[in-house]
């Protein structure tokens, strides 16, 4: 189901043969898909509200500092439509050690929209096709 | 069917009961359940196409396979078989499929777990049938996978693509190459994946571009590649030379032509002939074109024929069409009942009052304030654009308000009448503008979105101070204010509304102190309306602890609308009610009692969400209806 989920954006929402919510952004125009990096780190925090929740993860860098990165990832009705994870479970990670495969942003912050996470349960979490 | 084919159905099997059995035990489904079982039925009632085969006169040869939501049909080198992604919307799984045409019969050959985890799309047929390439997600990664065409033994891993928006165009006659595309804000970017040997390769890049590179196509002496391109602002065919060698060939002295001359040429991979002579595409106005390059290296002449043209009952996405490498045949995904459309007045009784113009394709039909015009969003056959017209009700007669190149949607009325408001997208920028209802002058930019960010335009406040629109989401509720210190693209909006759920087609009152919205705060996709105090005085227009009042039960599709007096509220339920409710705003906001006007023929086209369809006496309702038509159109 990627051209309904994807496509409809790209030609145009209001002749597709469905109308499908469509992501808030054109991602692409945020974050660059071919920079794809991931970071261990503690989720301290979570903004899980429409157009797109953040997390926000505390994780060392390579010269040992410990950089705050904000991560984007989609609409809360993702989450409310899929069986694949729920609020809850991000919420029971909190103060816990998550992993985020993410897309660099394009304007050089400590940014980046998630592709997968894997909660501090273990679980693993994709966001395609809205995030990818 | 494989072996994994049997496990996965055995795990899914397990899980279904697993998942159901409390459901059974209590002998109850959650209205959760009842609604996605709703939303399966209708997103199937709505996609549902029959894969039909044409040959190049556009004559009906054969339909293939059942009834379903299908997506990337492509036929086998010999045409006897053909490759679809089949999307399950019942089990929400998505698998490629080969079909027998002569027999219909039809072989699973991947096979996923829900598509929000894994999915296929995207295939190719090896030059002699025996194999399959697909973009393949897992774990995350859109990659190329290949698999035997009889569904035997498992995937290979050829490409693991880091990135994300790559697509599969063609595997050359030679079999020694894929093209893949990958194209999105950044640009876009033909590759090649050298095709000998086994395990994983690097993809190689031909060429990228500040514009979007899709559906590389080689010539079968593979001397040239065609591909689709906006570089000239709209899509279009295009030949280069990449010479027999392919990756090794002087890029800098690659030549380049223009195919196609219409704009909007979308069929998502071109076909050559055998002799690379004829190169064969989906314009714009969805006429299947032979396009004769054989002068192009020399002088760049191309002569175009059409060979047959669908009708626009049968819009075609790009993943829905392919074109036998001969050129011979044209496998189309083609909806069960063709239908075009028609601007249709209704009165308060549901009588037919009037039907305006010829059946086209039109969306949001929306009554201006005082009665007298509709406007609409339709798509021009010509050129597969969306613009914006009006039609007047006395005459009949239609006028552009938008003719350009830019898809222009949700056209929304100025109080009195003179202007509309609609959405257009610019670059990554969709805007609001503005435009005289009678077509003259110019258009106005009166907001500019986010970067990249989609929006619904869903009123215009009485007193001609506010804009509403919806995000991309239907996530947040913004208002425009129109008469503040900020102009054009530079105003700011104001965020009423945001939360977890969803919410839309926020619509003021007419005394503008209320605006009512629809929202799934209970049970995702089942929509009620709720309406809250305005204070334009607040920085984001809220009223601070206001409790919001539900004026409808669940299952609302929209059309939400007030009468001008304010005493008076419709909208649209689920079973195509056309309900009204006695409604005040002073002292306070309070509804009475919803009641049936009358039923529409539904499913009606369009997205109800956004339907503003009752005139400001609420005498009269326009909707657009459906139109039995044909297929094929004559050229």
């Amino acid at each position: 189901m990627r051209f309904s989920l994807r496509h409809c954006i790209l030609l145009s929402m209001l002749f597709c043969t469905v109308l499908p919510v469509a992501a808030h952004h054109g991602m692409s125009a945020l974050f660059d898909f071919n920079d794809r990096f991931s970071r261990t780190g503690t989720l301290t925090r979570l903004d899980w509200r429409n157009p797109h929740i953040y997390l926000f993860v505390e994780a060392e860098e390579a010269d040992g500092h410990v950089q705050t990165w904000a991560f984007e990832g989609p609409t809360p009705v993702f989450f409310r439509n899929r069986d694949i994870a729920s609020k809850s479970d991000f919420q029971d990670s909190i103060d816990k050690i998550v992993i985020v495969d993410a897309s660099r942003a394009r304007d050089g912050s400590f940014s980046g929209l998630i592709r997968s996470i894997t909660l501090a349960n273990g679980k693993f979490v994709p966001l395609c096709p809205d995030n990818c | 069917m494989t072996d994994r084919t049997a496990s996965m159905k055995g795990k899914v099997a397990l899980c279904a009961a697993l998942i159901l059995a409390p459901l059974f035990a209590s002998g109850q489904e959650s209205a959760a359940d009842v609604a996605r079982a709703e939303r399966q039925a209708a997103r199937f009632e709505k996609q549902s196409r029959v894969l039909t085969l044409f040959d190049r006169d556009g004559t009906l040869l054969t339909t293939v396979g059942e009834r379903d939501v299908y997506a990337f049909p492509v036929l086998s080198p010999d045409g006897k078989r053909m490759a679809v992604v089949r999307n399950d919307v019942f089990n929400e799984i998505s698998d490629i499929w080969v079909f027998d045409i002569e027999s219909g019969d039809g072989t699973r050959i991947t096979s996923h777990a829900s598509w929000d985890l894994e999915w296929a799309d995207s295939p190719l047929w090896s030059p002699d049938g025996s194999e399959l390439a697909y973009i393949g997600l897992r774990q995350g990664y859109e990659s190329v996978y290949r698999i035997s065409a009889d569904g035997e033994g498992s995937e290979e891993l050829l490409y693991q693509h880091t990135g994300a928006e790559v697509w599969l165009g063609d595997w050359s006659t030679d079999g020694r190459y894929i093209s893949m595309s990958m194209s999105n804000f950044g640009g876009g970017f033909l590759y090649v994946l050298p095709m000998t040997g086994t395990g994983e390769r690097p993809a190689i890049e031909l060429f990228h571009s500040d514009s979007e590179l899709l559906a590389g196509s080689f010539s079968p002496d593979s001397r040239l590649l065609s591909y689709m391109s906006d570089e000239s602002g709209i899509k279009e065919v295009y030949v280069r030379t990449v010479g027999p060698e392919v990756v090794s060939a002087d890029k800098s002295n690659a030549l380049s032509w223009q195919v196609s001359d219409q704009g909007g040429a979308f069929s998502i991979r071109a076909a050559w002939s055998p002799g690379s002579d004829e190169l064969y595409y989906m314009a714009a106005d969805q006429s299947i074109v032979a396009a004769n390059v054989d002068g192009l290296s020399s002088s760049g002449a191309v002569s175009r024929t059409p060979l047959f043209r669908l009708s626009q009952a049968v819009r075609v996405n790009p993943d829905q069409i392919n074109i036998s490498r001969d050129g011979e045949r044209v496998v189309i995904a083609v909806p069960p009942a063709p239908k075009l459309e028609q601007v249709t007045v209704f009165d308060r009784e549901g009588t037919v009052l009037q039907r305006l113009g010829d059946p086209g394709i039109f969306r949001n039909a929306t009554l201006s304030p005082d009665g007298k015009h509709v406007a609409v969003t339709t798509r021009m056959a010509e050129t597969g654009n969306s613009d914006i017209w009006t039609f007047d009700l006395a005459s009949g007669a239609h006028m552009p308000i938008t003719d350009d190149e830019m898809h222009d949607n949700w056209p929304v009325w100025s109080p009195d009448s003179d202007k509309v408001a609609f959405r257009s997208e610019r670059g990554m920028y969709s805007r609001i503008y503005h435009k005289a209802a009678d077509g003259t002058g110019t258009e106005e930019a009166i907001f500019e979105y986010d970067p990249g960010a989609f929006l619904w335009v869903t009123d215009w406040s009485a007193d001609g101070r506010y804009l509403t629109f919806s995000d991309g989401c239907w996530g947040v509720l913004y208002v425009v204010p129109l008469d503040g210190k900020q102009d054009g693209p530079e105003r700011q909006a104001m965020e009423w509304l945001r939360d977890e759920y969803q919410v839309i087609q926020a619509r003021f009152s007419p005394d503008s102190r209320y605006i009512a919205y629809l929202t799934d705060e209970l049970v995702h996709d089942v929509f009620r309306i709720n309406v809250a105090p305005f204070d334009p005085t607040h920085p984001d227009g809220r009223v601070e602890d206001a409790t919001p009042v539900q004026v409808s039960a669940d299952g609302v599709l929209g059309m939400l609308s007030w009468r001008g007096d304010g005493k008076e509220m419709y909208y649209l339920t689920k079973d195509w009610e056309v309900m009204a409710i006695d409604v005040t705003t002073t002292p306070v906001f309070e509804a009475g009692t919803p009641k049936l006007l009358f039923k529409l023929p539904g499913p009606l086209p369009g997205e109800p969400k956004q339907w503003k369809s009752v005139t400001s006496d609420g005498k009269r309702f326009v909707f657009v209806l459906y139109v039995p038509a044909s297929i094929i159109e004559p050229l």
